[in-house]
């Protein structure tokens, strides 16, 4: 090596650039290229798959990605422009058929495309940034066919005219219909939206306002509603033959706007056919058709709830206010409760049981009940009648459904402290006169009451139950006691009332016949030797007795009659014949009672044991009175009831108003007390606005009566106005 | 005859191989094997002539026997590169992934590699991708490594810090670096693992101006927010909060007076609890500050602080010094660290507790390293990982104790570990080395 000879020997450049020889690339791609057309020829049998993928492969690894996939898109393009002439070509009906078909193909063909160009779709497509080959093929279907300007109106219109064609009855290809909007929806950005649904929404809306101005012209509402019903279903079911689901909201939304929204105010308040005509008529079907309906589309419901309520409104305040029916307050009573009845099977049966219309009904009875301030004296004597006699031989479920439902009605009732006023004297009369059928019907009731408004506002009613109860023990010990002591004389059944707990009257107290008054005295020696420290006082007004009378003829009779009545009739053991003041003298009954008593004793037909003179139907304080010996009776048995007002007379409700104001009084005062002790400072309103909804469930007091109440109680030194401000009230301690 | 039409017969590069259409079929249809036997070609299994496939026959034997047993073994003589080749060329690249290394367990891992990387000087973290990756910080570089250890293109922040990196998925990479002065560069970007390409900056506007910030500690939540510490020019210290879609940001925790989050260290994301947990730690602070962030209501729900704790001799104070922390939602507790590796417990249900330390720092005492790393925590499943010096310690069980511990002796101490894709990676602080440790498939009985 070391002498250099002269040698031609060139040293060459050294390649170590390895370069794939470009013809490759060509000639690879042209076999790729050649088998995407085979696949589109549907010539694919004779193709090799492994060949085909090997090739894409190695031109991506290669690096000619780049070649295969600009390739690709120019074939497919360039195929889809052909299937789109040939499209375009088919006529009429067949128009689908063959967009359809070339889509099922292309379906195929891009899925076989995709196999062999797998290697691309993995590894050069992500690392560049592309659009997969399958997304590729449909934005070049969509691009090339759905976009293609002699295609998409006649598709968009295509497809609108076969809607319509349902819509008027005609049968259409569902399927066809399925396929090809399901390619729509495939497609990506919003190929459907923007081709169909869009399109197909405006003309809906367009074909459902002339048909819903042709129905209203014609129809009455129910029938009305029934088209509209059907319609609506209609939509629903063609969204789900053969649309996108999304579209059901969009669709029925248009069929609501325009069939139900546009109109609705309309329908309500159709003549002779609207909703209140419904309720009227009790047209379940068509009032539940309305709510569902009407459910769907804003402030739908709260015209329904607006209108039903003003007519309930309007309806209870004539009932209420009816003078014909305020005669009666059992019928008063029963009525209203048939109306509760009737609109809550409304609500029921076709309004879903929907609490928004539950409480709309509550809010009207609430407010046309307390407009007549009678109905809490009412609805008490509604209960008495039932607790006296109308529940003989009910079942107990049924006995529960009543009291049920008076409940309700107590709940409406604002003045509940009137209602306990009034419940308190009827309870105390059946109590008292044994006229209560059901003691457990009673004692149910009064578990109402108190779940209702708490343990106060029944204590006393227990109380007079109690009271009923220790005294029938009281009446067992007194008898086995006295022994024979007492067995000569008149039976004598004393109730002790508890004062306080019983709606007592000014005690009256009457002269009794000597003979009870023996009876009496020895009851009292012996209730006051066993309870030590009380007061016993003789409730005259309130008892009853049974007296056994003999007639002229020799018949005997049993006489049923009131205490009073009794003192009367014992003085006629003496005497044939009394004068009015002689017998007012005697008894020293008061004189309003006293000619109720001679009045029901000597001017009732059938039982007059007595006799007056003059023959007349008022008692005067001159009048005589005879024993009449001529009485007939074809009972053994002679009830002598007293005249009484079953409902109260004119100055009672005077009397008993003045009462419950009384009561409500401490109350007030006492809720005031409450707050303050709370509060410690607090002004006007506010003390107000507390105070009534403190006492609201039991009566709504009057702003002028608290603010009476408040300044009692400033007088008392409970409270002192603020020195600087004199809307301020301090509690003082 | 239902076998025989079952039957396929390959030929792999001049290698005969029978197999039934069904082991080919697990493949999945988007496979090579899917493609060919699909109606559409017209391949039927069964039919007399053998399948020709240009390729290496070894590997196909590999790769047939994971269709067969769903189990990877590489004979020595296959580099493991070419088998991956092979299976992307098949499609099978994902059924070599799962089935190379088994369901990560704390207790079960083994060293699978470890890799050096040529960058210079510490690194700052770690951070292990979601399928089995990891990307590297060092000073402004990021290196990112794909499952199968490749590097990528590495990304490069032209002289910025990079302070933190993480995954958002597996081609995603966010990363906070410092701000630069005078630039308006820094603060945080997304980019492409694959390619390193910068795809988005997101930005920290302060009264409707962009302003130039210092991106800190990240953290992910599951509902596609990205958390970030931030420390601005004048007034934008705190915690910014970013959607991961838009890239806009959706909210800002403003620092409170006498409390550090710009700072942070670290931030974590508790799903549970639908809060953030945030901790500035010594000695990027003089004090340790932990807080819980609520950032529906706006509030810091929990806090922990270390100022005016009682300080009875200087030579404690180091032991009560908190170097990590971590929530457990599981236990309701936060878990810290010092830096002998006591490990320290706080109840989260109640705020103003003190740390319950568990001490084995006796132990530790007097054979720290000249060089020491402190302590990081990490949490997986149940598992709590910490490491120390040159090991890392995997504590269970309720009352956390000890049960594994992975340490390998060369590259020096842990600066960082991370735990992701079923592998933990850890990387060292002396030589730029990084070790996988991966859970080895389950047993065959």
């Amino acid at each position: 090596m070391s002498a250099p000879k002269k040698r031609n020997f060139q040293i060459e450049a050294f390649k170590h650039r390895v370069v794939v020889d470009p013809k490759y690339a060509e000639k690879t791609w042209k076999i790729l290229e050649h088998a995407i057309h085979e696949i589109y020829n549907h010539n694919a049998s004779g193709l090799s798959f492994e060949e085909l993928y090997r090739n894409a492969y190695n031109m991506v690894l290669h690096k000619y990605g780049e070649k295969l996939y600009a390739g690709l898109v120019m074939t497919m393009t360039s195929h889809l422009k052909e299937i789109a002439k040939s499209i375009e070509a088919a006529q009429g009906a067949l128009f689908l058929e063959e967009l359809n078909r070339k889509w099922t193909e292309h379906n195929k063909a891009l899925q076989m495309i995709r196999d062999i160009l797998m290697y691309m779709d993995r590894t050069f497509i992500p690392s560049t940034h592309k659009t997969p080959v399958h997304e590729l093929g449909l934005n070049l279907w969509r691009d090339n066919i759905i976009h293609y300007s002699k295609i998409q109106t006649r598709l968009q219109d295509t497809l609108l005219e076969l809607v319509q064609q349902e819509r008027t009855g005609e049968v259409i290809n569902r399927g066809l219909m399925r396929n090809i909007i399901k390619m729509l929806m495939d497609l990506c950005g919003s190929v459907y939206q923007e081709n169909f649904e869009k399109p197909f929404l405006e003309v809906s809306a367009d074909f459902y306002r002339g048909e819903s101005q042709q129905f209203i012209e014609c129809c009455d509402c129910g029938d009305y509603l029934k088209k509209a019903e059907k319609r609506l279903n209609e939509e629903i079911e063609r969204v789900s033959q053969y649309m996108d689901i999304k579209s059901e909201g969009k669709i029925t939304n248009v069929v609501e706007k325009e069939l139900i929204e546009s109109h609705m105010h309309r329908l309500v308040h159709m003549d002779n056919s609207g909703l209140v005509n419904m309720l009227v008529d009790d047209k379940y079907d068509d009032l539940g058709r309305m709510y569902s309906l009407f459910r769907r589309v804003p402030d739908g419901l709260s015209l329904i709830r607006d209108v039903m309520t003003s007519h309930i409104r309007e309806i209870g305040k004539q009932l209420v206010t009816d003078p014909e029916k305020l005669k009666d307050p059992v019928d008063f009573v029963q009525r209203l409760l048939d109306e509760k009845d009737k609109h809550d099977k409304i609500i029921s049966l076709a309004f879903n049981n929907d609490k928004t219309f539950q409480n709309a009904l509550n809010s009207s009875f609430e407010y046309f009940i307390n407009l007549n301030p009678r109905s809490p004296e009412f609805i008490s004597l509604f209960v008495d009648d039932k607790l006296r006699k109308g529940l003989k031989g009910v079942s107990e479920e049924d006995v529960e459904l009543v009291l049920d439902k008076v409940m309700m009605l107590f709940r409406y009732l604002q003045e509940k402290d009137v209602f306990e006023k009034y419940y308190k004297q009827h309870l105390a009369k059946r109590l008292l006169s044994g006229k209560t059928v059901s003691d457990d019907a009673e004692r149910s009731l009064i578990v109402k009451l108190k779940t209702e408004c708490g343990y106060q506002f029944t204590s006393k009613l227990e109380g007079m139950f109690t009271d009923m109860k220790t005294s029938q023990d009281t009446m067992q010990g007194f008898y086995a006691a006295m022994g024979a002591d007492v067995a000569d004389g008149p039976t004598l059944t004393v109730q002790v009332l508890t004062t306080g707990s019983w709606p007592t009257q000014s005690s009256s107290t009457c002269n009794l016949p000597p003979e009870i008054l023996g009876v009496c005295e020895k009851f009292r020696t012996y209730y006051l030797g066993t309870h030590t420290g009380r007061r016993l006082s003789w409730q005259t007004n309130m008892g009853t007795a049974d007296l056994k009378a003999m007639f002229g003829k020799g018949q005997k009779h049993e006489l049923n009659v009131s205490t009073y009545q009794m003192c009367i009739l014992m003085l006629f053991n003496n005497a044939d014949g009394l004068s009015y003041r002689e017998i007012e003298q005697a008894t020293e009954i008061p004189a309003a009672d006293l000619k109720r008593c001679l009045q029901s004793l000597a001017c009732v037909r059938g039982k007059n044991v007595l006799r007056k003179e003059p023959m007349s139907k008022e008692i005067a304080e001159d009048d005589a009175f005879f024993f009449n010996d001529n009485f007939q009776s074809k009972f053994y048995k002679v009830k002598i009831g007293t005249v009484v007002a079953q409902k109260e007379s004119e100055p009672e409700k005077q009397e008993t108003r003045q009462r419950v104001e009384e009561d409500r009084k401490p109350q007030i005062e006492a809720a005031i007390v409450r707050i303050m002790k709370a509060r410690r400072v607090l002004d006007h309103n506010n003390i107000v606005a507390e105070v009534t909804k403190q006492l609201q469930s039991r009566f709504l007091p009057n702003p002028v009566v608290i603010k009476k109440r408040i300044e009692s109680l400033i007088e008392r030194e409970f409270l002192e106005r603020d020195k600087v401000d004199r809307k301020l009230y301090r509690y003082l301690a | 005859m239902g076998i025989q039409k079952d039957r396929v017969r390959l030929n792999v590069g001049g290698r005969i191989f029978e197999t039934t259409a069904t082991t080919l079929a697990i493949a999945g249809r988007n496979s090579f094997f899917g493609a060919m036997f699909d109606d559409d070609w017209n391949l039927q299994p069964g039919t007399a002539t053998d399948h020709l496939i240009d390729r290496n026959p070894d590997c196909f034997a590999v790769l047939l026997d994971l269709l067969r047993t769903g189990e990877l073994y590489i004979p020595s003589n296959i580099p493991e590169k070419l088998l991956y080749r092979e299976a992307l060329f098949y499609g099978l690249l994902d059924h070599v992934r799962s089935a190379k290394w088994g369901p990560f367990d704390g207790n079960r891992l083994r060293l699978s590699r470890s890799m050096t990387g040529r960058a210079p000087g510490d690194g700052t973290a770690i951070r292990a991708g979601p399928d089995g990756g990891c990307c590297v910080a060092h000073g402004s570089m990021v290196h990112v490594y794909d499952w199968m250890l490749d590097e990528h293109p590495a990304i490069n922040l032209d002289y910025q810090r990079v302070n933190d990196a993480g995954w958002i998925d597996s081609d995603s990479i966010v990363i906070s670096a410092c701000e630069r002065l005078g630039r308006g560069d820094g603060g945080m970007g997304l980019f492409s693992a694959s390619t390193g390409e910068l795809r988005y900056k997101f930005n920290v506007t302060h009264d409707d101006q962009v302003k130039s910030y210092t991106a800190g500690a990240l953290s992910f939540s599951s509902d596609d927010k990205i958390f970030s510490s931030c420390k601005g020019r004048s007034n934008e210290y705190g915690i910014g909060v970013w959607d991961q879609t838009t890239g806009k940001q959706i909210d800002f925790f403003y620092e409170p007076p006498g409390w550090s989050l710009g700072d942070a260290d670290k931030l974590q994301w508790l799903h549970g609890t639908n809060c953030l947990l945030v901790a500035t730690l010594f000695p990027r602070k003089d004090n340790c500050y932990i807080s819980l962030l609520d950032f529906r209501e706006k509030k810091m729900v929990w806090s922990w602080s270390d100022i005016g704790a009682p300080v009875y001799d200087e030579r404690l104070l180091d032991e009560r010094r908190v170097r990590d922390a971590i929530a457990m939602e599981d236990t309701s507790s936060i878990c810290v660290v010092n830096e002998y590796e006591d490990l320290g417990f706080m109840d989260l249900r109640s705020t103003g507790g003190s740390v319950r330390w568990s001490s084995r720092s006796r132990l530790m005492k007097g054979k720290m390293p000249d060089e020491p790393c402190y302590p990081k925590l990490a949490l997986h499943e149940g598992q709590l990982f910490s490491s120390m010096n040159d090991s890392i310690s995997v504590f269970c069980g309720p009352d956390w104790v000890l049960t594994s511990r992975l340490r390998r002796s060369y590259g020096g101490s842990i600066c960082d570990f991370s735990i992701g894709g079923d592998r933990l990676f850890a990387l060292h602080s002396e030589e730029n080395v990084f070790d996988i440790w991966e859970t080895p498939p389950p047993p065959i009985m």
